[in-house]
């Protein structure tokens, strides 16, 4: 696999008006979302890194590279790529970018569109077209690698980028602190979490059903990820203990709690207002639907709910877990995956604006990339 | 509609004083911040509220009218220039509509002068982290509009990174919100796509942005140089670290001395033939670590003295001579050349002695005073514009070191846009495809090219596609019921 053989195959589809289901690993992105297409493009066999100059802290690399990878060949050097999207590690940068898909690390390093310095994609016309570069500070021409993250290979078949790196931290340590009692408790606590000194790599809060799989006890509880030189670590440290008992755990966690959802086929996210969400982080998470995920960021304003239960996985999940967030927060739900059949009743398309729907037409004329999978 | 026609309807909407039309009048919106360029404008309307400027846009657009909108002009790209269009400046728009500090987010109109919104959320502990060395007069609407950046954009990103939404009105008179300000949401993101779109989708009404913490503790070491090399090397050592300083400013030893010359002179050693302003911010704890890491790292690579600002005055003083660095080679010359190269970090100390060397083949000094951190590149050339020879040298020198940062995989701008001064080398990096993709995009927000033409892609780099008629009224695609995705 290589550019040329997309833009054969974008073209064959073009010429023969036959969409294409854009895919990289298949492993965990594919998100349900239903897609008007019998072909399928690969990406997975076009992969592998493309340039990386350690002393630069960029990397690029071919689409179908897998997370995992990326972080196997950066680790060499001390360094890494701190992206770490919800699902299997061996799922490919080019999905990351396309999905826009960010983790807890996205507290402190961003979310993918922060990362992305250049990109290769193939547009429905089965032009290559290169934006950016390999630079980290570069305002040449229109920014078309925003525009492509997050825009579910509908614009163009990514095929490689750039991103940039950061230095491993020296110190790289993780607490749990059990949200035990009442609602307003954490709240609570989350607040004098907010006014202390520390600047956490990642910060989530999980419902206990996430720290019973997780092997963490039967609460709720504030994971919190800190990273830096010894001596700023250890300054955290000890302000997280004068906030209550906080336990040192593995940061393996982190890797635990990225995988923990498997296969489930329902996740959606409501994103708000950071303080409104904070302030009704306690209440989300003490919701004791079985089968369900609960996970709070609070710098972000989002929360993640996973609903693992097969008997609930229906569009009456949707319902149970929107009613259980009715109150607190006003904000407006990403659909991150869903049953197929309920795709229908929950998603008017996010690219139904008149700005939205230009791009795609000028970019994919034939409507032949990803038909449907952000609504029609 | 004739000129006067369309000046009265626009004083109309504004008033007969912000309205300018006569040529004496104009002259002060005939170039940017680079004076190399002039383009006369045929009007320019200052509207003093977002009503006032919708109308103005809609008179325009129903007149078939080309503008380009403009800040405060401190622009270096020549991108704010009207070549005999109508300038509509939206200096007035300066009010800071909101500040919400618990989400630490600031609603502003476009007119809001950089330095203005971070005086003004100071006493909140937080603060808008792009900085452009402008920034006590750039306006967040021209941030917005070149994705501006600044000596803190190593650690804290560039204005793409700090906004959140804005409410932006199209060419066409059309208002639309792009990105949201309560929350993350999904769609493609037009947000990302209008910033840094140098004014040729439409001008932003309103725009939301981050603001930052206020770092516990801000550390600015003076490292100092008898070589250019040995503080390059010493720049690409600190960044390899790991460390992410706040900010790693770099002046050689002609910027030391033309800065120490003038009303800015901030002590920098005059002898020095570099130096690197480093500053370290975040946690008191950690930062202490740093600066001594960073402080081994300079002594290492032969810095002759690592000096650490006493306290905020000496601090600032330091900043002050880097910040107005550009305004102090007004000493040298009546024109200046800036370039705002990027290339990648590691391949600093060979590019500053290429550079090093263009400026000896050309008989020009080039003075280098840039964001070394990022790998930005400003080298830059004081001469007389009316001297031809001279301007001939002084072409044919930045000419060839643009060409030797694009063949070191760099970028021909890092902060400053392509505006009028880069379109030239546009083709040189990147494709045919890739800039008819740009035309593209632009044609979505500007069907007609109205806003701020002629600006960014070259304009015979937009193919008209045969596909278009097409593209307009796909095929319809064979019926086929939407399925699941085999995972």
């Amino acid at each position: 696999m290589s550019t040329a053989s997309v833009v054969a195959a974008v073209r064959d589809s073009a010429d023969r008006r036959t969409p294409l289901r854009i895919a990289g690993r298949a492993h965990w992105l594919a998100a349900g979302r239903p897609v008007n297409a019998r072909t399928s493009l690969s990406l997975a066999d076009d992969s592998g890194v493309v340039d990386y100059t350690p002393g630069d802290l960029t990397l690029t690399a071919r689409a179908g590279t897998s997370l995992s990878e990326i972080e196997r060949i950066t680790a060499g050097h001390g360094q890494w790529l701190p992206l770490d999207p919800y699902g299997h590690p061996d799922g490919t940068i080019g999905a990351t970018i396309a999905t826009a898909s960010a983790g807890p690390l996205a507290t402190a390093f961003g979310t993918p569109r922060d990362l992305l310095l250049g990109i290769e994609f193939v547009t429905g016309r089965g032009d290559v077209v290169r934006a950016g570069g390999k630079v980290v500070k570069n305002v040449a021409g229109f920014d078309l690698s925003r525009l492509l993250t997050g825009s579910w290979g509908t614009l163009g078949v990514i095929t490689e980028v750039t991103v940039r790196l950061y230095a491993r931290p020296r110190s790289d340590r993780t607490l749990a602190v059990r949200l035990a009692g009442s609602e307003r408790a954490a709240a609570d606590f989350l607040g004098r979490v907010e006014a202390a000194p520390i600047s956490p790599f990642a910060l989530e809060v999980v419902s206990a059903s996430i720290a019973k799989t997780l092997g963490l006890g039967d609460q709720a509880t504030c994971l919190i990820r800190l990273g830096g030189n010894s001596a700023a670590v250890d300054f955290q440290l000890i302000a997280l203990s004068r906030l209550g008992r906080a336990d040192e755990i593995e940061p393996r966690v982190w890797d635990a709690l990225r995988v923990l959802e498997g296969d489930a086929d329902f996740v959606i996210r409501l994103s708000g207002l950071p303080a409104s969400v904070r302030a009704a982080a306690g209440a989300m998470i003490s919701d004791s639907i079985p089968g369900v995920y609960t996970s709070v960021n609070v710098a972000r304003g989002i929360v993640r709910i996973v609903v693992t239960n097969p008997a609930s996985s229906s569009v009456n999940a949707l319902r149970d877990a929107g009613l259980s967030l009715e109150r607190p927060v006003e904000g407006s739900f990403v659909f991150e995956r869903l049953p197929a059949e309920a795709w229908k009743s929950v998603s008017p398309s996010v690219v139904s604006d008149a700005l939205s729907q230009g791009i795609k037409r000028a970019y994919d004329p034939f409507n032949l990339l990803n038909p449907g999978i952000l609504g029609d | 509609m004739e000129l006067p026609a369309v000046r009265e309807r626009l004083a109309g909407i504004v008033g007969e004083r912000y309205v300018l039309s006569r040529p004496s009048e104009l002259l002060v919106y005939n170039s940017d911040g680079l004076p190399g360029y002039r383009r006369q404008p045929k009007l320019a309307v200052f509207p003093a509220t977002r009503d006032e400027t919708v109308a103005v846009i809609r008179t325009l657009a129903a007149q078939n009218l080309s503008f380009v909108p403009r800040g405060a002009g401190t622009g270096l790209s020549g991108g704010a220039l009207a070549d005999d269009i109508v300038v509509v400046g939206l200096h007035r728009l300066k009010q800071i509509i909101s500040v919400d500090v618990e989400n630490r987010r600031a609603k502003v109109e476009p007119g809001v002068v950089n330095l203005r919104l971070n005086r003004h959320v100071a006493p909140h502990g937080l603060f808008y982290a792009p900085d452009p060395s402008s920034d006590a007069a750039c306006t967040i609407g021209g941030n917005v509009a070149e994705n501006a950046g600044g000596p803190h954009c190593l650690k804290y990103g560039v204005t793409l990174n700090h906004v959140l939404a804005m409410t932006v009105v199209l060419p066409s008179g059309e208002i639309v919100e792009l990105g949201s300000d309560t929350g993350e949401r999904d769609g493609y993101d037009l947000r990302g796509a209008f910033i840094g779109s140098e004014g040729c989708f439409g001008l932003a009404l309103d725009v939301t942005v981050k603001l930052t913490p206020r770092p516990q503790t801000i550390r600015t070491l003076l490292a100092d140089f008898l070589s250019v090399d040995d503080a390059a090397r010493v720049t690409s050592a600190v960044i390899a670290s790991g460390i992410v300083p706040a900010a790693l400013e770099f002046m050689d030893g002609p910027t030391i001395r033309v800065v120490e010359d003038s009303i800015y002179a901030a002590g920098y050693p005059r002898d020095a033939e570099a130096i690197l302003l480093i500053e370290l911010d975040g946690l008191e704890a950690g930062v202490d670590a740093d600066v001594a890491e960073v402080k081994r790292i300079c002594l290492e690579g032969r810095a002759r003295n690592v000096k650490v600002a006493r306290d905020d005055v000496e601090r600032l003083k330091l900043w002050q001579g880097r910040k107005k660095a550009f305004g102090a080679m007004g000493r040298l010359a009546p024109h200046l050349i800036v370039q705002d190269a990027v290339i990648p970090r590691t391949s600093l100390p060979e590019i500053l002695e290429t550079i090093h060397s263009i400026s000896e083949k050309y008989g020009v000094v080039v003075c280098n005073v840039f964001h070394a951190g990022d790998g930005n590149l400003h080298p830059n050339i004081a001469y007389s514009a009316d001297d031809p020879a001279e301007s001939e040298r002084v072409h044919k020198a930045m000419t060839e070191i643009m060409k030797a940062c694009i063949a070191a995989g760099g970028s021909i701008t890092g902060e400053h846009g392509v505006g009028l001064d880069k379109m030239g080398y546009m083709e040189s990096i990147f494709t045919g495809p890739s800039l008819n993709a740009m035309c593209e995009l632009r044609g979505v927000f500007d069907p007609e090219r109205r806003s701020n033409p002629g600006k960014v892609v070259p304009s015979h780099a937009c193919k008209e596609w045969h596909a278009v008629a097409s593209a307009r009224d796909p095929r319809p695609l064979a019926a086929d019921p939407p399925r699941p995705v085999a995972r």
